[in-house]
């Protein structure tokens, strides 16, 4: 968990299972909504980090 | 301890007593009103976060007023409640800003305790009936 990919991972986790106990009430959307949360952060994450790569500073 | 049905309205006093224990004990006040599976989660999900913060070697930040944003990021680190006060009694939090992922636990740190603030808000709306 200490390179950039495990901390973000597991901050993606943590806030993904936060908001969804919090934006859902059944067991079922609960994963649905967590899991479409984990993949956008952590794919958001790798995806702003690609657009970012070119950038000298 | 009682169930809160949607539209039960609490006392005031309640209300603020729910959200108090809420702030102390992340995921308490959900417990308390009943959302056993919400409760557990956040009770599980937000000191593990904190933890995961401190193991990081991020900073539980000073109330420094002449620092305004030192001073929002330590309101934030207050908001986990208890795990906040042992982490301190226990001295830990001092940061050690030459660490790789110093940064990474500060967000850890800082968002656990804003996480824990909306679901003290979470509790409020249920205690009020309005979820």
């Amino acid at each position: 968990m200490t390179t950039h990919l495990g901390a973000m991972v597991a901050f993606a986790l943590f806030v993904s299972v936060v908001f969804a106990a919090l934006m859902r009430d059944a067991p079922g959307e609960q994963l649905r909504f967590g899991l479409r949360l984990f993949g956008g952060l952590v794919g958001g994450g790798i995806l702003a980090g690609w657009l970012l790569y070119p950038l000298p500073f | 301890m009682p169930i809160a049905a949607a539209g039960h309205v609490r006392s005031t006093l309640d209300t603020y007593l729910i959200c108090a224990v809420g702030w102390a004990l992340p995921g308490a006040g959900h417990l308390w009103l009943g959302r056993r599976q919400k409760g557990l989660i956040f009770l599980i999900a937000l000191p593990l976060m904190f933890a995961c913060g401190l193991w990081l070697e991020g900073r539980l930040f000073p109330f420094e007023l002449t620092q305004p944003l030192v001073a929002l990021a330590a309101f934030a680190d207050i908001g986990v409640g208890v795990p906040y006060v042992v982490a301190k009694a226990m001295s830990q939090g001092a940061g050690r800003a030459i660490a790789p992922t110093f940064e990474y636990g500060n967000a850890f740190l800082i968002v656990a305790g804003l996480l824990n603030m909306l679901v003290v808000l979470d509790a409020f709306d249920v205690a009020q009936g309005r979820k």
